[in-house]
């Protein structure tokens, strides 16, 4: 696009700087006020309270609640029960299979706004990969995949190389993590399914509507409109969904296996993402694993 | 002019002279053809023109080629049933010579326990319980069977987990007279078919099973 604004604007720099510095063409697009906001003269000084609006305030809102280190990707393979050597107690658990995970790229706050690591899993053939994706995977090194997210981290100590593997042995037996996975969708379900909603009479002059959710709301008292959220009918579950302190039961290094106890949202073959769990203290991660990522 | 509708039912022969010029048009192939190799920029074009090419078929000296990296060593093909290697492996603690899993394994061993069948069981922590078989569900790890008494004049069912380390052991107290039709005897809870308490069948089991072993065996 050429400058065509170039010779205007040294014509009458109605916008630009001021007068004093030379005449320079300053391209300028999109509108722009006549009266920009000038700094008030109260705002100046020390004593002024921290602005709680700011990207560095939002991360450092989150810094306690996000983990040190990154997560992995798995795919749920079932459920089955564990019995406890000790006490003989039975522990029902879920099965997660670590497939080729590796790390993709880096999300940094210096050119995101935060500190987060891309991970992928499986692999793709490469036919069936548009070539942007494909591009990406390329300039990383990595195998195209076919599962990829992000995992945010506290800081860039959490940042581990591109490329590096994470097996299963990235969790240990005993820790706690949060597996975040979709639902199982339900279709399109009534207000009786989805919201659990009493439905009407079987008998009482009731006709037709016995599972229907009955009014909308009040009438010309309340607006005569209905108001957003309202609960309706509508479409149920493949919702993201996050269960909390689950318990690694078991790792599996060389099958990429995962037992964490409980259940975990979602069908079989359904993809979950595991991490450290936020709200139990983080994991005693050996000193190498630890260090390697601030070498590298 | 009068001669011409004479003439009309002759026009079909006409077609017999056409040398079917339009069968190339109609026919199709399915056979693989070969994708037509890109036809190079001429090397003494100039340059004003190259704005004319798309973005993405412009030489790019410094623009490398896509390099396709090949992947890892795949966990999901060295383990294609996690769920059946993790109860494997519990099967190799909990019951590592297959005594239980034959004992229960009514599909394939004729010598197992069956669904009506009274058994007792005695546990690691607690009374034994004794009862009348009426399911057996074969889930690998969680195979379990439910039991079915009468303690104090009320009806007490008990579901046990065949691999749990707090069962000690399990006796088959007395076969079944005839030949179950059933895999489940969920009619036995009817008033018509309850066996009400087999209390008493046990007590005389046990009796004698002490007699044979000489009284002071405390082992069961």
């Amino acid at each position: 696009m050429s400058p065509r604004l170039g010779g205007l604007l040294q014509l009458s720099p109605v916008w630009g700087a001021p007068l004093i510095t030379p005449r320079i063409p300053v391209r300028s697009f999109g509108i722009r006020s006549l009266n920009p906001p000038k700094p008030s003269r109260f705002n100046i000084g020390p004593g002024l309270p921290v602005l709680e609006s700011t990207s560095t305030a939002a991360l450092r809102r989150k810094a306690n609640s996000l983990p040190l280190r990154t997560g992995a990707i798995g795919i749920k393979k079932g459920m089955t029960a564990i019995y406890d050597p000790e006490s003989g107690k039975r522990i029902p658990c879920t099965v997660l299979q670590l497939d080729r995970v590796e790390v993709i790229s880096h999300k940094t706050r210096e050119r995101h706004g935060y500190y987060a690591v891309q991970v992928g899993a499986g692999w793709k053939h490469p036919n069936n990969v548009p070539k942007s994706m494909l591009g990406h995977f390329s300039v990383n090194g990595v195998s195209p995949k076919r599962h990829i997210f992000e995992f945010r981290v506290k800081d860039e100590a959490g940042l581990i190389p591109v490329g590096q593997s994470i097996e299963a042995g990235w969790f240990q037996e005993g820790q706690f993590v949060d597996a975040r996975s979709n639902t199982k969708g339900k279709g399109f379900a009534g207000v009786m399914k989805r919201h659990g909603f009493g439905g009407q009479d079987r008998s009482h002059g009731v006709s037709l509507t016995h599972r229907s959710m009955g009014s909308s709301g009040p009438g010309q008292g309340g607006g005569s409109r209905v108001y957003p959220g309202k609960k309706m009918a509508g479409n149920m579950g493949n919702t993201q969904n996050t269960v909390q302190n689950l318990k690694i039961l078991k790792v599996d290094s060389e099958n990429g296996i995962v037992v964490v106890s409980g259940a975990v949202s979602g069908p079989k073959g359904c993809v979950v993402r595991i991490q450290d769990a936020i709200k139990k203290p983080w994991p005693e991660v050996p000193q190498a694993e630890a260090t390697e990522p601030a070498t590298a | 002019m009068a001669a011409l509708p004479a003439m009309r039912p002759l026009g079909c022969l006409r077609s017999l002279s056409l040398s079917n010029p339009s069968s190339t048009v109609d026919s199709f192939s399915t056979a693989y053809s070969k994708r037509p190799e890109r036809v190079p920029l001429p090397p003494n074009m100039p340059e004003q023109f190259l704005s004319q090419i798309p973005l993405r078929f412009r030489p790019d000296p410094d623009r490398e080629p896509l390099k396709i990296y090949p992947a890892p060593p795949s966990a999901r093909k060295a383990c294609k049933d996690p769920v059946g290697a993790i109860t494997e492996s519990q099967l190799a603690v909990l019951d590592p010579t297959g005594e239980r899993k034959a004992m229960f394994d009514y599909r394939r061993n004729p010598r197992s326990v069956k669904t009506g069948d009274i058994v007792r069981v005695t546990f690691k922590n607690g009374d034994p319980f004794n009862g009348i078989v009426m399911s057996i569900k074969l889930r690998g790890i969680e195979t379990s069977f439910l039991m079915r008494n009468e303690l104090t004049r009320v009806a007490v069912e008990m579901s046990v987990k065949v691999f749990s380390p707090n069962v000690n052991s399990v006796e088959i107290v007395q076969r079944s007279e005839k030949k179950r039709r059933r895999a489940r005897l969920y009619f036995l809870r009817d008033k018509k078919h309850d066996r009400r308490s087999v209390e008493n069948i046990v007590a005389s089991y046990v009796r004698q099973k002490k007699a044979f072993l000489g009284g002071g065996n405390r082992r069961r």
